[in-house]
């Protein structure tokens, strides 16, 4: 992993998402599953996505590899920019032509996302011959060559094999060699050590790592897994119901939480109890965001929250007036305003269109 | 070396070993040599090749190749009447003439249905022997689902029982013309045109008669002595293993054409209703929204629509028009019945469809940048046309019910050509008389291929899926043939 300055000096960001809104409609409401969240990816960036259940991370990384489903829809206003192209635009042709060979992504359940009746060699092949036109003994040799890169060995053998015949973590590593194998320039990870055995968990974080470091490679994590997190990523973005809440470096975010959702989540690690019998949780469930935000979404279960936060929907804008890196959405920032003129600048912020916050200053 | 093992086509594995496949190809070629003409013959008799051709450009080529095709049709084949003729006379003190080796017709007859069932199951069985012989030397794969499967079956009795009938079903309407001890067109089309001998007693010599005239003293028309029941001769030494219509026609002859024009109408209907559902469906699951809810609604229409009615009203209205003409009607039924049937396929496997597109093997597919028609084709279509097989060889013994149905009401196939419903129509007045065979025999038979079919769709359903375990006899048939 390198540092986040060495991440900014490389300039452009791979990925940039910028006001992203994916809107469900059913029969009874209008789920705001994602609501205006922008972030950047650069080049060689891990970016680790947390969340509660339900906090919109999967239908984030859904939107960016363009495959929500209807009744979902990514809204017009989104714009996720892609090496400077923007991606929302394109149509369903054009889209097919980035997905694989330039964005991948690896689901969270390695025994579902292998088609069972086809052998692993087949599975990665069908990658290889859609996007590099490899067919045969060449397809067979990179799909070897693929296999060994994420540490199976004997992998000519395995080729063969049912996904069956794999256990979980090398099932996974199988699943991540299928999205390696058109050498995509950013990984989008749902989730990739959920189903995993913490053991097989650190592995699969070494290997992308390792690969990570070999292709200069930007990962997009999610995991509700603030332990994984602490692990992998460069800069993290927590995200409560369909909003980014905070966003650090990931070294600062886990020293100096400044959120209240943040500070809750990483209170409730077991490791980090302040002592007494019970468990310190989160009051509480992830509400459904089904309305625009005039208010903060997590006001209900937080300890800090005051009259304020019911009626102003706090921006995410630097926690002090002199960073950028370090932004969080909660009206009780930037930490040296005072109450009155910190509500006043959220409320200038929404007034003015959310998608000026966080790192795009 | 492993690898390359594994690259290597089925061609070059064959290659690399190829005596147990060219044992077994022999095996095919002898076979099949052995009814060539008769499989000629099915190819030119199926559609009307001379108003195809002329149809087509270039009318002198195709005239030729309907010459060749002609020619090749009239080739000697080993099952044929010719080889074992059942037809002839007795003469008091020589015994039978012209028929096999001079054995009664009874035996005669008997012997060449046996010998037929015994190549249809020899050659079936070399066929199967096929796949084995590919799985014991050429697939690479140490096990696939397959295996499974055919596991499954091999312990399903119920499913083994359906498996023979229609199998059963199935020669008996390829080898139709063989079978029966006289052929359709000389007893039943065309009887006028066609003469027999026979032994006049009272004349003490062997003298020709018309067949027409011999069916006319061969009725079954309920009484005692106007009756030629199952298993006998009538008063011309003809044999008659199923009795005669009460028009004196052989109905063993007429049930075997019957059971080709059923099969022929059944499976045109199933493959065009099947192909229209599976297409819908795999096409509804993928893209949902807006596209299935036009298939939803499409399907609900026509099923909403009384299919009997349906059917009678266009059988009616298009019956003068050219698509009446191929195959006696045939083809306009299955069309029909396709039209009005796709929508009951349809959902049957919709369902499964959707489920399967819910996988996230599929929006790994997508993730990786497959096509859509790549995806519908190799990631969902295996999981659903196993569904299919079910369904439809269910919908196969409802549509023959309802071909059957529909000539006892007097629409469907032109007469004379044969359909056992018309015979089962026949033979109405007569159910409770000696003559009680005519529908009877048709009856229990349709009953029974239906019945087959379900058996054989319950086989197959528990064969693919591997969670309906243990199946074996004691599940009885849940789902029913649908009958118009």
């Amino acid at each position: 992993m390198m540092s986040t300055d060495e991440a900014v000096e490389r300039g452009e960001p791979v990925l940039s998402v910028e006001n992203l809104q994916t809107v469900f409609y059913t029969d009874k409401e209008t789920i705001r599953a994602v609501d205006g969240v922008n972030f950047d990816i650069r080049r060689g960036e891990t970016v680790g996505i947390v969340g509660e259940s339900g906090s919109g991370k999967s239908v984030t990384a859904r939107s960016i590899m363009g495959l929500i489903k209807s009744p979902g829809r990514v809204l017009e206003e989104s714009s996720i920019r892609f090496e400077g192209e923007e991606l929302t635009t394109k149509t369903e042709r054009q889209y097919r032509n980035v997905r694989g060979s330039r964005i991948a992504m690896v689901f969270q359940d390695p025994l579902t996302s292998l088609n069972p009746v086809y052998t692993v060699g087949n599975q990665i092949k069908e990658a290889l011959r859609l996007h590099q036109n490899k067919r045969g003994q060449e397809a067979t040799e990179t799909a070897v060559d693929l296999l060994e890169a994420v540490g199976i060995p004997d992998a000519a053998r395995r080729l063969k094999e049912y996904p069956h015949q794999f256990s979980g973590g090398m099932r996974q590593r199988a699943v991540i060699a299928m999205a390696l194998a058109c050498d995509p320039e950013l990984l989008i990870c749902d989730e990739p050590t959920t189903a995993l055995d913490v053991t097989i968990q650190a592995q699969i974080l070494e290997l992308l790592q390792e690969l990570q470091d070999e292709r200069d490679l930007s990962i997009m994590f999610i995991t509700h897994d603030m332990g994984v997190i602490a692990e992998i990523s460069d800069r993290v973005n927590v995200m409560y119901a369909g909003e980014i809440v905070e966003s650090a470096p990931v070294v600062e975010l886990f020293e100096q939480p400044k959120h209240p959702y943040t500070q809750g989540l990483l209170k409730s690690i077991p490791g980090n109890q302040s002592g007494g019998d019970r468990l310190e949780t989160i009051e509480g469930d992830v509400p459904t965001p089904n309305e625009p935000p005039t208010f903060c979404r997590f006001e209900p279960r937080c300890p800090e929250a005051f009259d304020r936060c019911r009626t102003t929907h706090p921006e995410r804008i630097p926690i002090e007036t002199s960073t950028d890196e370090h932004s969080a959405a909660c009206l009780l920032y930037p930490e040296d305003e005072r109450r009155d003129e910190r509500v006043r600048i959220h409320r200038e912020q929404s007034e003015n269109g959310p998608a000026s916050g966080g790192e795009q200053t | 070396m492993a690898v390359t093992r594994e690259d290597r086509t089925l061609g070059e594995r064959v290659r690399a070993n190829p005596r147990p496949a060219l044992f077994w190809l022999a095996g095919v070629v002898v076979l099949f040599a052995l009814e060539f003409g008769a499989f000629m013959n099915a190819i030119m008799s199926t559609l009307p090749w001379a108003a195809v051709g002329g149809a087509l450009p270039g009318t002198s080529i195709w005239a030729g190749l309907a010459g060749v095709g002609d020619t090749l049709a009239s080739l000697p084949t080993l099952l044929s009447r010719d080889l074992v003729p059942n037809q002839g006379y007795y003469v008091p003190g020589e015994g039978w003439e012209q028929t096999f080796l001079g054995l009664e017709p009874a035996v005669a007859w008997g012997l060449r249905v046996t010998l037929i069932y015994v190549y249809a199951f020899v050659f079936f069985g070399w066929l199967a022997n096929g796949y084995f012989v590919f799985r014991r030397h050429y697939r690479y794969a140490a096990w696939t689902p397959y295996d499974d499967m055919l596991d499954h079956l091999r312990d399903h009795r119920w499913g083994q029982f359906g498996f023979v009938i229609v199998f059963g079903f199935v020669v008996m309407a390829v080898f139709a013309p063989a079978l029966g001890p006289t052929t359709v067109a000389q007893n039943i089309a065309d009887p006028y045109s066609h003469e027999i001998q026979y032994y006049d007693q009272e004349a003490q010599e062997v003298s020709t008669a018309l067949v027409g005239d011999a069916n006319r003293a061969a009725t079954s028309k309920g009484s005692a002595d106007r009756n030629v029941g199952p298993l006998s001769y009538d008063s011309y030494d003809r044999y008659h293993p199923f009795g005669t219509l009460p028009s004196g026609k052989d109905l063993f002859t007429f049930m075997m054409a019957g059971a080709r024009v059923s099969l022929f109408i059944g499976l045109l209907y199933i493959s065009l209703a099947s192909g229209v559902a599976i297409l819908l469906a795999l096409l509804t699951a993928y893209y949902k929204g807006l596209l299935d809810l036009v298939v939803v609604v499409t399907g609900d229409s026509v099923q909403a629509l009384p299919q009997l009615l349906v059917l009678i009203l266009l059988s009616f209205v298009l019956s003068d028009t050219w698509l009446a003409d191929i195959y006696n009607g045939g083809l306009l039924l299955a069309l029909i019945f396709a039209v009005t049937g796709w929508p009951y396929l349809w959902r049957a496997v919709r369902g499964p469809a959707l489920q399967i597109s819910e996988e996230e093997w599929i929006d790994a597919a997508k993730s990786f940048g497959q096509t859509p028609w790549t995806t519908m084709q190799k990631h969902m279509l295996p999981y659903v046309v196993g569904y299919l097989l079910i369904y439809a060889s269910l919908s196969l013994g409802g549509a023959i019910i309802g071909v059957a149905g529909l000539s006892f009401l007097g629409l469907g196939v032109n007469p004379p050509t044969p359909e056992w419903g018309r015979a089962v129509s026949a033979g109405q007045p007569y159910v409770a008389t000696a003559s009680w065979h005519i529908s009877l025999l048709p009856g229990i038979m349709v009953v029974l291929i239906v019945t087959a079919f379900n058996a054989l769709g319950d086989g197959i359903r528990d064969a693919i899926d591997p969670q309906s375990e243990g199946g074996s006899g004691s599940e009885v048939a849940t789902a029913g043939g649908s009958g118009a």
